[in-house]
């Protein structure tokens, strides 16, 4: 729950089932039932190994999805996440610096990369005025262009501590990427109390009554985009951890379900509502749905069909419950 | 005025500014003294929301001198203007939906605590704190915009504009949404009191009257003059507003029989900006409405269109009652109703098709002979159109967006003419074409009068409904305000009309609407 949507929530939280208004609400709920769907059908799936594999699966699309949150949220459209993951797994598998330190000058190659594109991102989309979907598209063309030039093939190494540390387990019952995920929940929430935040939203529910409030909305969006390019460098890197190798097309899976997680996770793509915490739960029910639909015994071909139908339920529901309190208030 | 000791907390003299070949300011000049409250008054597009947008630092002028408290005044942006003690309410409500009252109070800097984050308690207090000082205490600073009703979004507009402690305060249209307005009134005389100035607009010259000494009149982007209100009456100002030059009178009146049959009949249509709209229309008859933007016209013209459904109210063609579910069985029920939309670029051509096609693209389904398109019949049945409205025949084989705006309008009036409708509902039909073209689509709308056809027509320009029509409706705040008919048809009636101020009546109001009745109220 974004503390801007608990708001509205709490305000008007006079009947039981007005909390479910809010998409993070609904996923997380969904999420619950088919994890117990999934815990019932294979009785590992609470051992802490699955768990953490359950993570480690939904780390890299959670973080994605995070980053293009704040870009919808100000009624944007980000493509070129795809891009961004290729380039960064690919500068991982290329060049590996091994050791904590040289994990750590990854990431903040990775930072720099994602942080770049998002500049132009936003110099275009904000600046330039071009058309978000277009020029990232663009953005994303070029970015798996150069990642082909740095690694043509499948194939390099990553750096070893980045891949068995990252993916490991802490003290036996804290997965590593659990923990990551988690402190960019908890970013997200300082973030959350921000001017740049409050702009976010401002700009996202109606950009000229923001710019007549005194937001810089040009601005304010740039920062979106560049926010947006560093989660997704975050994405490639724990993508990168998990695979332990580069792929020039490592980012390409990410487009669709990227938005899917947004979408699920209830942020509008109307913008000015939404959260990050949605995505990311959004994300990790996307995961979720391949285990599950495993543990049953359905074929791995029908994944992308629950998946949509998911997506799809999940935003009936949640208009179904707007609609209902909006005649509740109007009576 | 130029012996006065004091210096003119406001002032600006040639403004200029164009949006490319449009000139929205011409040449404005302006003085607000402190501690006075000054009126804009002016028609649609006078240029009064450029001059705040330049006052509020919204727009650069293109040319001119400000100065503000006896300094130059040139600010870069919004913030730039509130530093330097500009702050505005806008007319559009720039409040924004989905953050708190405190927030929105606050913008773009809430209140800090911890570590230089956002507090909520500190904000949310400093907002209880402004709003019980400009007496809106009522309100929960936790309340999501969204969730307040219209009147108090509006005045949330006002107390943020306030809140900043201005030195120049601009309120433009403040009481659109209010009913009840001392609240505000009292505000305003408080702020003046203070030694700031205020500049106030709004089209209800009452309340003009009431809370101003002075007043400038813009015209088509010139201030036409500063008058002292108290030795202004009514018609004077409508008359400054409108101009001079304007014709007073003109055409022979086509009085429609009243013996013509009924050919629509509209009682009591309401929608979200409609509060109860009636009328009739018979055959043969030009039925002018008149109207400031956004009084529920706009509403109208699209339900008779079949583009919005009404919320009640009843909508007769030929003596039967109608229900549209879309712009096809407008134009199909019955005798028929065409509709020419409001935004030409967007809902009336075809960019990058023929003309031809753009003229017979709502009868297709006539032309065709066994699902195909004879071009030949096609073509036919456009070139016996476009003649009517004059438009060349060389032009057919045009892309429509090669055509200029003149006779793009020509074609889409071809079309709805094509479309064999009996009755044709017009909105603003000659918005931006030359004068020339005006006058062809005139004798294209009477003619089509003339054969018995009716036709419902809404303008922007007042002297075009002192010229056309027969009979001319008043919309005002989703109402049937007035009704004039031939020679009563003047433009200053209009003004008045349009600006929810009543004319004297030397004939009692027609009782035959059912809006009649309330004119006396």
């Amino acid at each position: 729950m974004t503390a801007i949507t608990a708001r509205s929530t709490a305000m008007r939280a006079q009947t039981w089932w007005r909390p479910l208004s809010d998409g993070a609400v609904v996923i997380t709920i969904i999420y619950l039932l088919l994890f117990a769907i999934y815990a019932m059908n294979e009785p590992s799936a609470l051992s802490i190994f699955s768990i953490t594999s359950l993570i480690n699966n939904s780390t890299p699309l959670a973080l994605a999805a995070a980053g293009a949150t704040l870009v919808i949220v100000c009624r944007g459209f980000d493509l070129s996440v795809a891009g961004v993951v290729s380039v960064t797994n690919v500068v991982m598998a290329v060049q590996p610096l091994e050791g904590p330190w040289g994990a750590l000058g990854s990431l903040f190659a990775c930072l720099a990369i994602g942080g770049f594109i998002g500049l132009i991102n936003g110099y275009l989309v904000a600046y330039l005025r071009l058309q978000s979907i277009a020029s990232t598209l663009g953005v994303m063309i070029v970015c798996q262009g150069v990642a082909l030039v740095i690694l043509d093939a499948p194939g390099g190494w990553v750096a070893e501590w980045v891949s068995y540390e990252l993916t490991d387990v802490l003290f036996g019952v804290l997965p590593v990427s659990g923990l990551i995920l988690l402190g960019v929940v908890g970013l997200w929430l300082i973030f959350l109390r921000s001017d740049l935040a409050v702009a976010i939203y401002a700009i996202g529910a109606d950009e000229t009554s923001a710019a007549l409030s005194g937001i810089v909305t040009r601005r304010v969006r740039l920062l979106a985009y560049v926010g947006a390019g560093l989660l997704y460098a975050c994405a490639g890197y724990m993508l990168s951890a998990q695979t332990a190798t580069g792929n020039p097309t490592a980012g390409t899976p990410f487009i669709i379900l990227t938005f899917a997680a947004v979408a699920i996770g209830g942020t509008s793509f109307s913008g000015g509502s939404g959260g990050v915490i949605g995505s990311i739960i959004g994300a990790a029910t996307l995961m979720l749905l391949q285990k599950v639909l495993f543990s049953t015994g359905v074929s791995s071909f029908y994944t992308g069909l629950f998946q949509g139908v998911i997506l799809i339920l999940a935003i009936l529901f949640r208009g179904a419950v707007v609609a209902l309190a909006a005649r509740r208030s109007a009576a | 005025m130029e012996g006065s000791k004091e210096p003119a907390a406001v002032s600006a003299w040639g403004l200029k500014k164009s949006y490319g070949p449009t000139v929205a300011l011409e040449d404005v000049s302006l003085t607000v003294n402190p501690g006075e409250i000054h009126a804009l008054l002016g028609e649609n597009g006078a240029g009064k929301s450029t001059l705040v947008k330049i006052f509020s630092g919204i727009l650069p002028p293109d040319s001119g001198e400000m100065t503000l408290l006896g300094g130059h005044y040139r600010p870069g942006s919004i913030m730039a203007a509130r530093a330097a003690g500009v702050s505005t309410a806008f007319q559009e409500l720039s409040v924004l939906p989905n953050l708190s009252v405190a927030q929105n109070l606050l913008l773009p800097r809430a209140e800090k605590g911890l570590f230089g984050l956002n507090s909520r308690k500190a904000t949310e207090e400093r907002a209880r704190a402004l709003l019980e000082k400009f007496g809106l205490g009522q309100l929960d600073p936790r309340q999501i915009v969204a969730e307040l009703a219209l009147s108090d979004k509006q005045r949330l507009e006002i107390v943020r504009a306030l809140s900043r402690d201005p030195k120049f305060l601009i309120l433009d249209e403040p009481t659109a949404a209010l009913t009840d307005v001392d609240w505000v009134f009292g505000l305003i005389r408080g702020v003046a009191a203070r030694g700031s100035s205020v500049l106030y607009i709004s089209h209800r010259l009452s309340e003009v009257r009431e809370l101003c000494g002075h007043a400038t009149i813009l015209r088509n982007g010139r201030s036409i003059a500063s008058v002292n209100l108290a030795g202004a009456d009514n018609a004077e100002i409508f008359k400054m507003m409108v101009g001079r030059g304007s014709r007073e009178r003109r055409r022979t009146v086509q009085k429609a029989k009243p013996a013509a049959k009924v050919a629509l009949k509209v009682a009591g249509l309401k929608s979200k900006t409609l509060r109860d709209v009636g009328f009739e229309l018979r055959e043969g008859e030009i039925l002018g409405v008149a109207a400031l933007e956004g009084q529920g016209q706009q509403g109208l013209f699209r339900i008779l269109g079949g583009v919005e459904r009404p919320d009640d109210g009843h909508i007769s063609v030929d003596d039967r009652v109608r229900h549209f579910k879309d712009p096809h069985d407008a134009q199909t029920r019955g005798s028929g109703m065409a509709f020419v939309p409001e935004e030409r670029k967007a809902d009336g051509i075809f960019p990058g098709m023929q003309v031809t096609s753009n003229i017979t693209i709502s009868i297709l389904d006539r032309l065709s002979r066994a699902g195909c398109l004879p071009f030949a019949r096609e073509r036919r049945v456009a070139l016996a159109v476009a003649e009517k409205v004059e438009l060349g025949r060389r032009y057919l084989g045009y892309r429509i967006n090669e055509l200029s705006g003149g006779n793009q309008q020509k074609t889409i009036l071809a079309r709805v003419l094509a479309t064999g409708a009996k009755t044709l509902v017009l909105y603003d039909p000659t918005r931006g074409v030359d004068v020339g073209t005006k006058q062809t689509i005139y004798a294209a709308i009477r003619d089509f009068a003339a054969k018995g056809g009716s036709v419902l027509l809404y303008s922007s320009e007042l002297p075009e409904l002192v010229e056309i029509a027969d009979r001319c409706l008043v919309i005002y705040g989703g109402r049937v305000f007035d009704e004039l008919a031939g020679e009563e048809i003047d433009e200053r009636s209009l003004v008045a009309g349009v600006t929810g101020n009543r004319r004297r009546h030397r004939t009692p109001v027609r009782q035959e609407t059912p809006t009649g009745a309330e004119a006396s109220a």
